[in-house]
């Protein structure tokens, strides 16, 4: 802690000078019957219209009414509702970058400081990385405040609980960390808080940056969900779950995690519950197909034509004649042109992702087959292969998959079909071994949770569910009691 | 950590990628011929995947070409034909595989040890013999509904064992099962062509709307053991397999009163009992629908059809023995599997009987047939129609 030295015009000083003179920051001595006030903000930061209108004519006013000391009229004076008093000067630097303007008095080490943040952040919008058809459609936005706000609005419950801490030495983020109180394990709240408060980095800008530091597992799938949807935060919470929100960042993390949450989305609370346990099936067969598709076509066209029947194995056969690279090679080399492409077009301006298309569905798909480069087979086991991962909305789901595709195509190019079942069994040992925060990633199937069944690869109806899965939280479980 | 990096690695690279095989480097063989050529054998392999042109690879057809070795022993021929082709062999999607008249005879199991010993092949490809032509002209053939000739082969044996009672279909598994059963010996479809042979295995046979050659499926090859011992009637195919229990439907020809009637049977069953080594009872029920009647006669009087009734079971007990009886004089082969019954029955008998099964105990089998058919419907119209004109 700092004092505030009672000359305003050294405070002032000190201020330019630690921000090397910048020419945003804006300071300004009032002389009020021979008393000096300092007025400080940054242009760049604060409304300044709500500066002249209220501080300034607040000072004003108090020119002409001055009846207790000088520093508490003020303070009684300001029209605004947030007037904070600090007497620490290392406390400055955080005000004045927030947007907020500080007020320091002649011969008083004190300041007033108000909050005269200018509108920086866009508005609430819809959602564009999970798009839904029933739903509410807002998303969280940059303004920290909003996305608490927009919280606050679902659950009106006083348990619905914000613990904040400000992380990294320069940026100063505020981290919340979300949770209703007399559902929430404190437990995981406690280890979660310690944990990030063990960072100690210059600088977090995204949440993604805390993925990182929370989880102990080496993993290429994501071991905790990422959502920009406050509906989804608020069915998170609901169940027991924490959320940790980021300042200037509209994704949040929700924590824990399970396999299974990657398969179900927001919407599956909304629509007919038998028709979502339907769509659930479908994303698991995704999920199957797009891991090992282009791996099982390598094992049973090289290794393993015994397990073809003969039709097809004829028909392959003919296709794959005049080919010039190994079916290993031709899988890899156009799953790697895929991801080239998805990853350019996530990247280009959109003005341009037409001109990419054209060249990937005509150069890459139809002139490559008929210059007999690739086989058609090929295509469409590519084709099917990225279809079904599509499926998925985690953009870090998705990666974790790729990275065990190509493991699988590896396996499947050197030891066939045995090779699939050695990866795929390392593959779920590795699923099994996964655990944070006490949850096991592959809950509630290992171990096994008999009423968690009702929402994970099927979905009973919402009548029918009365407790919250209890690898959440142990506690307080009761979600929904019977009608009698 | 490491050591499992170290683990995966040397799986991965040290493994020398055994039976690794790019598929267009195949030779997907889906049909075998094995004839006899004097004293040797000569082999034809139907190699399924060979492309039709530059342009038509893509459309996924494929022309087949078929090659052919012979040498000393089966294995010799084998090796001729390996060399003849540039792509390697590949036996494991063999479908069908078709002996000569010659082979058959001489003893199926002298050839059979080959495709069984390999580890490449499937075991459960269809066997036939091949009746008066060689074995390599009919995988020549090429049919105008399938795309290649072992596949029209499998089809044409299919569909017949579902829609016609007088064929089966016999698995190399099936085969070699049942000569290697006590008392039991086996059947063999037979297949043979109609029309030009030549003409037959050129592409201009599928071109044309009544195609010059054509195979069609024969009456079933009778094996004592693993050898040729003659051939059934297509009248008794079909109660052969009707004794096996293959088929629950028969079409009989009746004649009734001067007039010729049909019966559409259905639901047909037979029950092989055992009294004693020496006796056999088998019993088969059955329904039937009058599906044809010309005679002049009442149907919907149930005397009348209690008459039929009559007829038709005296009819088939009579050609059942005559079958059975052909069977025990004149082949001497158990297709029936009486002294397979008898062995689960009686084992310790059965070691005594079964040196001289097939020649000598066999031959005095007594079998008892009853028989217990019935007619419940006589189909849509109440009336014959000659019955109805008047």
């Amino acid at each position: 802690m700092e004092k505030i030295s009672k000359n305003v015009r050294k405070v002032v000083d000190k201020i330019r000078k630690l921000y090397g003179e910048s020419p945003d920051l804006n300071t300004r001595i009032i002389d009020i019957q021979g008393q000096k006030i300092g007025c400080l903000f940054f242009e760049s930061s604060s409304q300044t219209s709500t500066i002249s209108d209220f501080i300034i004519k607040a000072v004003d006013y108090t020119k002409d009414n001055l009846f207790d000391s000088l520093f508490d009229s003020l303070k009684n004076n300001m029209f605004n509702s947030q007037v904070i008093i600090i007497d620490d000067f290392s406390k400055f630097p955080y005000f004045l970058s927030s947007g907020f303007t500080i007020i320091v008095v002649e011969n008083i080490d004190k300041a007033i400081v108000m909050e005269t943040r200018a509108q920086l952040d866009r508005g609430v919008t819809e959602s564009t990385t999970e798009p839904i058809l029933r739903g509410s459609k807002d998303s969280f936005t940059e303004s920290h405040s909003k996305n608490l706000g927009l919280l606050r609005k679902r659950i009106k419950d006083p348990n619905l609980w914000f613990s904040e801490l400000k992380l990294g030495r320069r940026t100063q983020t505020r981290i919340s960390l979300a949770y209703i109180n007399d559902i929430a394990d404190k437990n995981l709240v406690t280890k979660i808080t310690k944990k990030l408060e063990k960072i100690n980095i210059d600088g977090i800008l995204d949440s993604g940056n805390l993925s990182d530091y929370l989880t102990e597992n080496k993993s290429s799938f994501p071991q905790f969900q990422s959502t920009e949807r406050p509906d989804i935060v608020c069915q998170a919470l609901l169940a027991g779950k924490v959320v940790i929100l980021v300042e200037n960042c509209p994704f949040t993390i929700i924590v824990p995690t399970v396999f299974i949450d990657y398969f179900h989305t927001s919407e599956d609370e909304y629509q007919k519950s038998i028709n979502i346990s339907f769509t659930r099936i479908l994303k698991i067969f995704a999920f199957i197909i797009t891991l090992f598709t282009p791996a099982i076509y390598i094992a049973i066209t090289t290794f393993d034509q015994n397990t073809v029947p003969d039709k097809l194995l004829i028909s392959l056969a003919v296709q794959r004649e005049g080919v010039p690279f190994p079916t290993a090679f031709e899988i890899i080399l156009l799953m790697t042109i895929f991801e080239i492409l998805r990853e350019s077009d996530i990247r280009s301006p959109s003005g341009m992702s037409a001109a990419m298309s054209i060249v990937g569905a005509l150069v890459l798909g139809q002139a490559a087959v008929d210059a007999g480069i690739v086989s058609p087979i090929t295509v469409i086991i590519v084709a099917i292969t990225s279809i079904c991962s599509m499926i998925f909305t985690d953009i870090d789901f998705i990666n974790g998959i790729r990275a065990w595709r190509f493991i699988f195509i590896l396996a499947a190019t050197f030891l066939g079909l045995i090779g699939i079942f050695s990866a795929g069994l390392i593959l779920l040992i590795k699923l099994a071994s996964l655990e944070n925060y006490q949850t096991s990633f592959l809950s509630p199937f290992a171990p096994f949770n008999l009423t968690a069944q009702k929402d994970a690869l099927v979905r009973f109806s919402i009548k029918n569910i009365f407790k919250r899965p209890k690898y959440i939280s142990a506690k307080n479980q009761t979600r929904q009691r019977r009608s009698s | 950590m490491k050591k499992i990096f170290l683990i995966i690695f040397l799986c991965l690279f040290l493994s020398g990628c055994g039976n690794y095989a790019e598929l267009d480097k195949l030779a997907i063989v889906t049909g075998v011929a094995i004839d006899k050529k004097g004293n040797d054998y000569e082999i034809s392999y139907l190699v399924a995947n060979s492309p039709k042109d530059q342009t038509s690879s893509k459309e996924g057809e494929a022309k087949t070409t078929v090659y052919s070795g012979t040498g000393k022993t089966i294995p010799d021929a084998a090796m001729v034909i390996e060399q003849k082709s540039p792509k390697k062999i590949y036996l494991g999607h063999v479908n069908v595989v078709i002996i000569s008249e010659d082979i058959a005879k001489d003893g199926f199991f002298k050839v059979a040890d080959w495709l069984f010993r390999s580890p490449e092949t499937r075991k459960q490809f269809y066997l036939l013999q091949a009746k008066n032509d060689k074995a390599k002209d009919i995988i020549k053939i090429i049919s105008p509904l399938e795309s290649f000739p072992s596949q029209s082969i499998a089809t044409l044996l299919e569909s017949n064992r579902d829609s016609k009672s007088a064929s089966t279909t016999t698995t190399y598994n099936n085969f070699v099962g049942y000569v290697l059963e006590e008392g039991a010996d086996p059947i063999l479809p037979t297949i043979t062509i109609h029309g030009n042979i030549k003409k037959g295995s050129e592409q201009s046979n599928i071109e044309t709307t009544e195609p010059t050659a054509y195979l069609t499926l024969g009456p079933l090859a009778i094996f004592k053991e693993d050898k040729l011992v003659g051939y059934a009637t297509t009248k008794e195919s079909e109660l052969i397999n009707l004794i096996q229990n293959k088929i629950k439907e028969i079409k009989f020809s009746l004649t009734f009163k001067n007039d010729a009637l049909s019966i559409d049977s259905y639901n047909l069953k037979t029950k092989l009992s055992i009294e004693d080594e020496s006796h056999i009872t088998l019993t088969i029920t059955g329904n039937g629908n009058i599906y044809n009647i010309n005679s002049n006669i009442d149907i919907s009087n149930p005397k009348e059809i209690k008459k039929i009734e009559n007829l038709w079971n005296k009819s088939l007990q009579k050609s059942l023995k005559k079958l059975i009886r052909k069977m025990q004089d004149k082949y001497h082969a158990d297709i029936f599997g009486f002294g397979n019954k008898i062995y689960s029955t009686y084992p310790k008998k059965w070691n005594q009987l079964k040196k001289d099964w097939n020649n000598k105990y066999f031959k005095e089998v007594k079998v008892k047939i009853k028989s217990n058919l019935k007619i419940p419907d006589t189909g849509s119209l109440k009336d014959t129609l000659t019955e109805a004109r008047k």
